[in-house]
């Protein structure tokens, strides 16, 4: 019997249950790749049905079974690039989203069961998992990262957002070998989404056996010896953390010893060497419809490059069979197009499709008292918008790969709200100057506008030139609309790290980012859509603050409040209609509310896929916090006839 | 002569202190330090990361005291134990990461040195011998030329062409079959094969220098009496040039020896990026852009200290190669 990822079970109305591979596959023999025969002929490795689960999570293919073989050729930056490698081969989790971003389904568990006051979670594993050395992956392993590394100060010295809701950090309780609970202090509907995005990794990456060596409370005594063989470690907690890191960072890569439950493992660490080298997990828990064990390709490898413009050039010489990373935008895209036939390889659509490219945040919460009452004034925040010739400035800079529009979620998804997308998108200097003029009716000789104290109404708005969308560019043609309507902006270039201190100070009066949130990553990150506290995303700290704790930051107004509550509601809901009909219950408040300014909407990105790779799914969604495309390399395989 | 050189030496200790100072100092000039990058890189993932993490590690790297004091643990460290400090974000010792590309960088310093020479010196002879010539004119305008294409530009085209029209393999030091291999003589011609296109490319633009230099040098000494004294002697025209007013006209050429050893390392920072070389220049970059203290002040110190090593070099080969020098 083959599975799909959509079966589903609901029970009534006491819980909810997402049931994935509740069905064992119909067929009990299961088969491996011809590279591992030799090692269990010689006994080195136990038959495939001991290495897998009792019931294997059956993956659900995108063209059809695959034949096994090859190696993966991709590549990577040389430094600072490691979310590259987990991008591609490490995103294994309780829960994961299908490739289409459209449902979470169980992964590692076997069976999730929500209560239905969304705070209490139980997760029922697949019996017989194991990590990539072969020793068995438990309810122990679970609980090792939640008793000794997530309750642990040393550890961490503050819990992880995905596992804390209003400051209580998560219970988690061993139920039975195979059985774990997750409970929560009040409704967090939305756990089971974060647990299936990339940061919802910790559970699932501390191998007891393997890392309970170099923690204090079960080595004491063989600590000693241990930190004082390796230079890098002062104390036991810098070992701990270069042996194993959460978030992926550098010393993930540089342990080869660290079990993992990754489709490959690491062979040739991310460190000095030229290339990176992932080969095949005997134990991998994934198989296909007929029962092979996944993955299907051998052996992945990275060359490590200083420079974009070498990857495009060996990409387009065909030295790779992947790459999306670093030459996956307009400056490479006629390149890479023309390179096609040498490089043997073809585009396939990447939707990493954020709310907006470009977004003008004004700080709301500015200090100086002139400032803000106008920042505040939502006709200002209007006629600015009405003001800006969006077309031009995405014909011009982003040379038409853009629709005008607002910070909103794609037209595609089925949260879209037509009009926060559109909503003052015209450009109409006209409109704009008859609305400033009910604010700022004076005007100084030069025909700027004079504030109610009589000065110059000027905004120092701040520049940083990051992600390769040219915003200095948008900025110069943004500065010359507004003086048509007669706001002087000045300009400030600055860097990335200046001005993420400023927003920690709240300092800056407005700068221009991107906003995430155009697709299902609004439901748990809508830092865009409401003052709510993440990174990157500062339009009202102090309201944002308030939010999370009402002791601190400022008492925002009524309506931003009531934005709030209706975002409280989306979290409370458990099933998945209630919670869509919240979800835009909410952002119709907040295109009431009207905090910022979007001017383009971004279209879809590509990646190059070798012309023999098969079971590539085209389309995938990729955003921050969605690793894909990981989990669905494990079902790639090369068609070489 | 060994006063001489114990005197040199002398003068390159405070010359080093201060250099140590300046190259912690330029560091810690960029707002910001290695935990902004690390919230921006983390923030680009779709992690947060608290307050209370960003202050614990804070802590844990040192980065909450002041300058002096992150100096003087770091100078400490160097002085007592060899210990350079550690990469916050490799979680490695500096010195593990930066021997092997050391040397993989003196590898490629010393061979675009041979390279630059063996081409300069002939080269600037000839122009200066044939002074306003065909060979002269061309000479200059190819160095010139070479002069004023960054290095960058002209490695990517040399790569460009390379790789599209002869079909190689271009970037890094090494096909991909013999990366991880043990040195054979297959690596070595290899190797041979990925080198020269990096030593051309770094060494071709500075060859205008010394060309310059040595024709100039050289035009100096071939009006003085001696050589027509030598040639009224019947001295034989190429004898002639060589034993005498080249040797003398090579002097500056030593003495440049000094900035040329950082200039090499230090040109070569962006040339190794663009060609993905396994030097200490794309590790700087990174190191610098990462806010990466410790590695990035210790790369730093190192191409200063190979500064002040090249000028003594150049001083002592000088003094070595005229006698004057060392009774000054």
């Amino acid at each position: 019997m083959r599975l799909t990822l959509k079966a589903r079970a609901w029970t009534s109305a006491a819980a909810l249950l997402l049931a994935g591979t509740a069905y064992p596959a119909l067929a009990q023999t299961y088969s491996q790749a011809p590279s591992l025969d030799a090692r269990v002929e010689s006994g080195d490795l136990p038959p495939v049905e001991e290495r897998l689960p009792q019931t294997p999570y059956v993956e659900t293919m995108i063209d059809g079974v695959g034949e096994y073989g090859g190696t993966l050729r991709t590549t990577i930056l040389a430094n600072g690039d490691h979310y590259n490698l987990t991008r591609t081969v490490a995103n294994e989790l309780l829960v994961r989203w299908d490739p289409t971003w459209s449902e979470v389904v169980p992964s590692l568990a076997e069976e999730v069961t929500a209560s239905d006051d969304a705070t209490t979670y139980t997760f029922k594993l697949r019996e017989g998992l194991r990590w990539s050395d072969g020793e068995p992956f438990t309810v122990d392993d679970i609980m090792f990262w939640y008793e000794d590394v997530f309750m642990n100060e040393a550890l961490s010295p503050s819990r992880n957002p995905t596992f804390v809701v209003n400051g209580e950090p998560v219970v988690v309780t061993k139920i039975d070998e195979n059985t774990v609970e997750f409970k929560f202090a009040s409704p967090y509907g939305l756990f089971l989404q974060q647990l299936a995005y990339g940061q919802g990794h910790l559970p699932v990456i501390y191998p007891k056996h393997y890392l309970s060596q170099f923690h204090e409370d079960y080595n004491a005594e063989g600590l000693p010896e241990l930190i004082a063989a390796d230079p890098a470690a002062g104390d036991w907690v810098a070992l701990f953390n270069s042996k194993v890191s959460l978030t992926f960072q550098p010393p993930f890569w540089q342990n080869l010893e660290l079990p993992t439950i990754n489709p490959w493992v690491l062979t040739v660490p991310y460190a000095d060497g030229e290339r990176v080298v992932a080969e095949r997990n005997p134990y991998y828990w994934k198989v296909d419809p007929e029962g092979n064990q996944l993955p299907y390709i051998d052996q992945v490898t990275w060359a490590k490059l200083d420079d974009p413009q070498l990857m495009a050039l060996r990409m387009t010489s065909g030295d790779f069979d992947f790459a999306f990373r670093h030459i996956n935008n307009a400056t490479f895209r006629s390149v890479l197009f023309d390179g096609q036939e040498s490089g043997n390889y073809r585009f396939v659509d990447v939707r990493d499709l954020p709310a907006n490219d470009a977004v003008i945040l004004l700080n709301l919460n500015i200090e100086d008292p002139v400032k803000n009452a106008i920042f505040n004034n939502k006709d200002f925040r209007i006629a600015l918008s009405h003001a800006i010739n969006r077309q031009e400035i995405i014909d011009l800079v982003y040379v038409g790969q853009g629709a005008p529009a607002q910070v909103a979620i794609q037209p595609e998804h089925e949260l879209y709200n037509e009009r926060l997308a559109t909503q003052y998108t015209e450009f109409d200097p006209e409109l704009a100057n008859q609305m400033l003029d009910e604010i700022m009716p004076e005007r100084d000789g030069d025909g700027y506008r004079l504030d109610p104290e009589g000065n110059r109404f000027t905004i120092n708005f701040m520049v940083s030139d990051v992600f390769g969308l040219s915003y200095p560019d948008v900025m110069q043609l943004v500065q010359g609309y507004a003086r048509e309507v007669g706001i002087d902006i000045q300009l400030r270039t600055t860097d990335r790290a200046r001005l993420n201190t400023m927003w920690y100070a709240n300092e800056q009066e407005a700068y221009i980012w991107n906003c995430v949130g155009g697709l299902s990553e609004a439901y748990t990150d809508v830092r865009c859509y409401m003052p709510f506290q993440k990174a990157d995303i500062f339009f009202a700290m102090k309201w944002a603050e308030w939010y999370a704790d009402p002791a601190t930051g400022e008492e925002p107004p009524a309506e931003v409040q009531a934005l709030m509550e209706a975002y409280d509601d989306v979290n409370a809901a458990v099933t998945d209609e209630d919670r869509l009909a919240q979800m835009q219950e909410f952002l119709e408040l907040s295109a009431e509310n009207f905090f910022h300014i979007g001017i383009s909407r971004p279209m879809p990105k590509y990646m190059m896929t070798s012309n023999d790779l098969r079971n590539v799914v085209d389309g995938i969604p990729i955003t921050g916090n969605l690793w894909h495309p990981a989990p669905t390399l494990s079902q790639w395989w090369f068609d070489r006839d | 002569m060994i006063l001489f050189i114990l005197k040199r030496l002398l003068f390159v200790i405070p010359t080093l202190f201060a250099v140590s100072i300046v190259a912690f100092a330029i560091i810690q000039l960029p707002p910001g330090d290695y935990l902004t990058t690390l919230m921006a890189d983390w923030a680009s993932q779709g992690g947060a990361v608290e307050a209370g993490t960003v202050a614990a590690m804070r802590e844990r790297y040192g980065l909450d005291q002041p300058i002096y004091v992150q100096y003087y643990k770091w100078m400490a460290g160097i002085l007592t134990r060899g210990d350079f400090g550690i990469s916050f974000e490799l979680g490695q010792p500096v010195t593990n990461l930066i021997w092997n590309r050391l040397g993989f960088s003196f590898l490629l310093a010393f061979l675009t040195l041979c390279f630059v020479w063996a081409l300069a010196i002939p080269i600037g002879i000839l122009s200066a011998v044939r002074q306003y010539s065909i060979t002269d004119y061309s000479a200059t305008f190819m160095a010139f030329f070479f002069l004023a294409v960054p290095d960058f530009v002209l490695a990517l085209v040399a790569m460009y062409v390379w790789s599209t029209y002869f079909g190689q393999s271009v970037g890094g030091l090494f096909s991909a079959q013999y990366i991880d291999a043990p040195w054979s003589w297959g690596k070595f011609l290899d190797f041979v094969n990925h080198v020269w296109l990096p030593v051309f490319v770094i060494g071709i633009g500075s060859l205008a220098a010394l060309v310059r230099i040595m024709r100039a040098n050289l035009l100096d000494e071939l009006s003085k009496p001696y050589v027509t004294t030598a040639r009224a002697k019947g001295m034989s025209e190429f004898e002639l040039l060589i034993r005498y007013p080249v040797r003398l006209a090579l002097n500056p050429l030593i003495s440049t020896l000094g900035w040329i050893l950082p200039a090499v390392i230090s040109g070569e920072i962006i040339v190794s990026v663009v060609m993905s070389l396994p030097t200490t220049g794309p590790l700087l970059l990174r190191a610098l852009l990462a806010q990466d203290m410790y590695l990035a002040g210790t790369l730093i110190l190192l191409i200063s200290v190979l500064t002040v090593i090249g000028t003594l070099i150049s001083d002592i080969l000088l003094a070595i190669a005229d006698p004057r020098i060392r009774y000054q």
